[in-house]
């Protein structure tokens, strides 16, 4: 069991690691969240791991918000005595952020993931191939709403 | 000798449910292997948006057909969290009583597949025997043997009556005598031991590197129960035994499934001891107001995580389930290498695939 | 002329051992069910199997040697038949001559020989593998039974199976002398068989069907028939390699003691695929080299060492 990880403690030093003003994210009732830009995804990670001793990340959930139909958001979630996460915005038309399964390899299963089901691009790793969908799968991401598909 | 490669799956007699993988194999060692999912995905988060939450207990049920229940109370958790509604204490217990029946019968459902892929057939069937009375037990709570639809947002959507708690009661200290049978066998046996002891060994590092939960993690060494560490009502009043081993090796996991079981079964005894009176449910409103909301449960296989956002409709706007053999199968690559083929049964039964939850 | 075919046809020929097959096949089932609490088959169960079989529809996989898919059943079948014919049973000879020993072990390794080509011949994968895992199996199994086997001849003074059953009559029942050896046989005939825990070569949750994957109705029929087959002469030898016992005037009785030994064979096979976990093919290769070759040489060197 390991001790609960202190937020603030960890936005203050990824905001020092970056150079970046960073905001919570409160939406979520139960756990706290960090807005990362998606280009300090790395680096953010790079601070959990060495020092906060943090490594366990329990799935990326990927959302597109009716308030916010022009982008994904990512949930980077993770665990470390108690749940928090990272959260990052992308540009719908091509929306784009660096793969970390360099940094930890079991995010490889969530990254396919969200790149089957809402098109995200991750850029610095090998490819993506389908994990879920049907290989002629061919109507596109399929959490993506279009104005067609929309009642 | 020359590289071949040979398909497992997605129909193959050692999987119950279709996964696909490419094994890479040089006379009897393996080399590595790659993996496709996908054959039952029935796309149920998105389904989810599309229904009522009242329809989204009864839909998330089918996520699993071992765990079934785990992830309806993880799913009715999160509504409950963002209704502010409470579960009446006696809810609590029987939902707990459930999830705890139902780990029992999981891990012996496991154990028997495990016996049965190293062709032990003897030991299958008589754990399979035991697990019958598991179910038995679960139907007499619920009337069901898999899905119990037995939660509702808001708590249990049945009482027990004296005579059905006495019931059980009864059985599960028959099963606890029962069991432990079959259980000693399993932890003593030389010829389970030699198949199992020293395969695969994954270190406590490699765990942490590929984000492992449940039993996998903890047959290396890595103390993580959800049960403890992010405990919904009643297991804040429960003592939970977190059981790990160091060794991570095929027969670690082995020995931590057995020692759950015996745990989980006391956990029944506790639960069905201390069950408090009163009511099982609060009435629920059908619209849940907005908000986002992250719960996580100890299924039988490991963490499983809910993460739900409503817009205040009566429909949840975005349902994410992770379920534990998603990470657990994340090993899985790594695992296919430098072992022997008439290993790779053991490899893929330590991990306790649940192919229908990876999939959803 | 006759009674030649008549003993190739009916008795100790193909009827007989077909039926002595399917009667110890559902023994055997049914010891296994009630080991693992189930109820087991009705006694016509092998026989409906076979029927099934024989009745299903023959494929042939695309790209494989038609003639030798055929054959190679049928080979086997045939083989371990004649190897019948020179075993006595219950006392009663029908064809012997000295050395049947030798042929009878030479003929019992034609089906293992077969599995391996079919499962080379084959175009699937698992069969390859499964024909593979055979011929390992056998280096691993097949010396030390020999080795186990030559016991009892020695002992008798001949290589005839007859003579050596004929042997115990006087001197009592070789087991007595040599249990060891008749373990080691034991062994070495699961490994024959192919039978749990010795299984490996078509252990279903590595490599499927094993060499046998790709066959289908009839073809698959003469195969179960084969190891049916193979498992009745199989007994039948250690029976009267091994427990003797057969000195009594009245043939009933001679009768009833070889089919209680028979039972006891089949009785400590399924015990032993009940109780035992599938090995590894290189834990067999171990056990087989490191543990039973030198365990049969010591048993055959005190044999030797008897005589003198």
């Amino acid at each position: 069991m390991v001790d609960e990880i202190q937020i603030d403690a960890l936005l203050a030093k990824i905001a020092d690691e970056t150079g970046c003003q960073l905001e919570r994210y409160s939406g979520i009732l139960n756990e706290e969240a960090i807005i990362i830009p998606a280009d300090q995804l790395r680096a953010a990670i790079g601070v959990l791991q060495t020092d906060f001793d943090c490594f366990h990340l329990s799935t990326i959930t990927a959302q597109q918000r009716e308030t916010h139909p022009g982008e994904i958001e990512l949930l980077y979630q993770f665990w470390h005595g108690q749940g928090f996460a990272l959260l990052l915005r992308l540009p719908i038309p091509a929306p784009e952020v660096t793969s970390i399964i360099d940094l930890i390899p079991g995010a490889d299963f969530y990254e396919r993931e969200v790149a089957e089901m809402f098109g995200v691009t991750f850029t610095g790793r090998a490819e993506t191939p389908r994990l879920l969908l049907p290989g002629d799968w061919d109507q596109g991401p399929p959490f993506i709403r279009s104005e067609e598909t929309d009642e | 000798m020359n590289k071949i490669s040979i398909p497992i799956g997605p129909h193959h007699p050692l999987l119950k449910e279709p996964l696909s993988m490419r094994i890479d194999i040089s006379g009897e060692r393996v080399l590595g292997g790659t993996l496709r999912l996908g054959y039952v995905h029935r796309g149920i988060e998105k389904m989810a948006q599309q229904r009522t939450y009242i329809q989204d207990v009864h839909l998330i049920e089918r996520i699993c057909g071992i765990c079934s229940h785990v992830h309806t109370s993880t799913f009715c958790l999160a509504v409950e969290k963002l209704l502010e509604i409470e579960v009446p204490p006696r809810g609590q217990y029987i939902r707990a009583l459930l999830c705890e029946l139902e780990r029992v019968h999981s891990h012996l459902l496991w154990l028997g597949i495990l016996a049965k892929h190293v062709g032990l057939d003897t030991v299958f069937m008589h754990t399979w025997h035991d697990r019958e009375l598991a179910l038995d037990i679960m139907e007499g709570i619920s009337g069901g043997r898999v899905s119990h639809a037995a939660n509702q947002i808001g708590g249990m959507r049945f009482d027990l009556s004296p005579e059905q708690e006495e019931l059980v009661r009864l059985n599960v200290e028959k099963l606890k005598s029962q069991v432990n049978g079959v259980l000693d066998v399993i932890e003593n046996e030389p010829a389970l031991r030699a198949r199992t002891q020293g395969v695969a060994p994954v270190s406590a590092d490699m765990i942490r590197a590929y984000c492992v939960v449940g039993p996998v993690a903890r047959a290396s060494g890595v103390d993580v129960d959800m049960r403890r560490d992010d405990p919904w009502p009643p297991y804040d009043q429960l003592d939970v035994r977190v059981i790990t081993r160091p060794e991570g090796d095929a027969f670690a996991r082995t020995l931590i499934r057995v020692l759950e079981t015996r745990e989980s079964l006391r956990l029944c005894e506790v639960l069905l001891e201390n069950m408090p009176d009163g009511p099982v449910a609060v009435r629920s409103p059908r619209k849940v107001p907005a908000g986002e909301v992250v719960t996580r449960s100890e299924a039988p296989r490991g963490e499983v995580l809910y993460y739900l956002r409503s817009d205040g409709s009566d429909k949840p706007a975005r349902v994410k389930v992770r379920t534990p053999t998603l990470a657990v199968l994340s090993l899985l690559p790594e695992q296919l290498s430098a072992i022997h083929v008439a290993d790779i049964p053991v490899v893929l039964a330590g991990i306790d695939l649940c192919i229908a939850c990876a999939d959803r | 002329m006759l009674r030649g075919i008549l003993s190739l046809l009916i008795f100790p020929g193909l009827a007989f051992q077909v039926l002595c097959g399917l009667i110890f096949e559902w023994i055997d089932r049914k010891l296994l069910a009630r080991f693992q609490r189930r109820v087991g088959p009705p006694w016509y169960q092998p026989a409906a199997d076979l029927v099934k079989l024989f009745s299903k529809e023959d494929l042939m996989p695309e790209g494989v040697y038609d003639l030798v898919e055929v054959l190679l059943p049928l080979i086997s079948l045939s083989a371990v038949l004649t190897a019948g014919l020179y075993i006595p049973i219950a006392g009663f000879t029908s064809f012997s001559f000295e050395g049947d020993l030798i042929v009878i072990q030479f003929l019992m390794s034609v089906p293992t020989l077969a599995y391996y080509l079919a499962g080379i011949a084959s175009v699937g994968i698992y069969s390859f593998l499964g024909g593979g895992r055979s011929i390992l199996q056998y280096f691993s199994y097949e010396v030390p039974l020999l080795i186990a086997i030559s016991g009892p001849a020695v002992m008798a003074g001949s290589w005839s199976v007859a003579q050596i059953s004929q042997a115990q009559l006087g001197m009592g029942p070789f087991v007595i002398f040599q249990p060891l050896g008749f373990i080691l046989a034991v062994v070495g005939l699961i490994g024959k068989l192919k039978r749990d825990p010795l299984d490996i070569p078509s252990a279903s949750t590595e490599v499927v069907g094993g060499s046998l994957t790709e066959f289908s109705g009839a073809k698959l029929g003469f195969w179960q028939l084969t190891m049916n087959v193979q498992a009745v002469v199989g007994i039948f030898l250690l029976v009267n390699l091994y427990l003797g016992w057969l000195n009594f005037t009245a043939p009933l009785v001679v009768v009833g003691i070889f089919l209680l030994e028979c039972l006891l064979m089949v009785l400590v096979l399924s015990g032993a695929s009940a109780i035992f976990a599938r090995l590894r093919i290189d834990q067999l290769a171990g056990l087989g080299w490191k543990i039973l070759v030198p365990l049969s040489l010591l048993q055959l060197g005190f044999v030797i060492l008897m005589g003198v």
